[in-house]
């Protein structure tokens, strides 16, 4: 996922904890695009998500000395970034409650797709409930398998694996609804 | 149906990026946090530093006074003691004085009557 080299990142990394801010700020560029697309299709909201983003990676600046490696890092980002994410949307559950339509800030222009469908793909994440859209996120947007989504959200691979599997029946029963209900 | 939907989804998540702004905010967040660190007050540690010797201080004078005053009260026990036993002394002396002052004459008295 990140375009900065193994090798490239520990030693962004070695020089970031020294105090060099060029170094550290690569780090987010390399990183920024995973920690704010979990958050924004977390949160479903493009402010609320880069201010969620750039805490974490204050929190990363602040956490440093503690990061061991570029594999630890990528860790890190993701489970700082969804834990906060599901904090939020526990303290303000009104970002779960958004209407469907409002689909249009989180879509991504992904090429050689329906765009209706990718459309109405993000627009049913926001149906599922904090726990199984973080399992969907990590699976399909950061492409993990369920033993790195369980690491990074502390649960058990079964656990992880009913989540993926109900939130796809969800979501293929809601895209036949809608199918359906075009035609 | 299933990988069709699994690659949608992958299509659908791929991931945004937030611009060439957000690096930027994020060093300025950064820089913002490291000036408010450094100019936040910082805990005066020679103030530290006497306030706990003087406490220290305190703690020695009050001991050292509860200790005087236990003394004090002992010794004025004991001179109470001393000066009761003294009393007690002389008044069984006078007690005795008395004592033998009347049987001197009771036996007097005694002694004249039955013509001895």
């Amino acid at each position: 996922m990140s375009e900065t080299p193994a090798l490239k990142t520990e030693e962004l990394l070695t020089r970031a904890l020294a105090g060099d801010a060029a170094a550290f700020a690569m780090l987010v560029r390399a990183q920024q695009r995973s920690v704010y697309s979990l958050a924004l299709r977390m949160l479903s909201d493009r402010q609320k998500a880069e201010d969620l983003a750039q805490e974490v990676f204050l929190q990363l600046h602040r956490n440093l000395a503690s990061v061991e490696s570029g594999e630890h890092l990528q860790f890190w980002l993701r489970k700082v970034t969804v834990n906060r994410s599901i904090d939020r949307l526990r303290r303000e559950p009104r970002f779960e409650a958004l209407p469907l339509e409002a689909a249009d800030s989180v879509a991504c222009e992904a090429q050689d797709a329906d765009p209706l469908l990718l459309r109405r793909l993000n627009s049913l994440m926001k149906q599922l409930p904090a726990a199984p859209r973080a399992v969907v996120l990590l699976r399909y947007q950061e492409d993990l398998d369920p033993t790195q989504i369980a690491r990074i959200l502390s649960m058990s691979v079964n656990t992880v694996k009913s989540h993926l599997k109900r939130s796809l029946s969800l979501l293929r029963e809601r895209l036949g609804e809608t199918a359906r209900s075009s035609t | 149906m299933s990988n069709d939907l699994e690659d949608s989804l992958r299509a659908a998540l791929r991931p945004v990026d937030p611009g060439e702004k957000f690096t930027a905010g994020v060093m300025a967040r950064i820089a913002d946090e490291s000036r408010r660190t450094m100019r936040a007050p910082r805990p005066h540690t020679t103030a530290l530093r006497w306030t706990s010797v003087a406490l220290a201080v305190s703690l020695v004078i009050g001991i050292l006074v509860a200790r005087e005053l236990q003394l004090r009260r002992t010794q004025r026990g004991l001179e109470a003691r001393a000066e009761l036993l003294q009393a007690l002394k002389l008044t069984g002396e006078k007690l005795d004085i008395a004592y033998r002052v009347v049987n001197d004459e009771e036996h007097a008295e005694f002694t004249k009557d039955s013509g001895v």
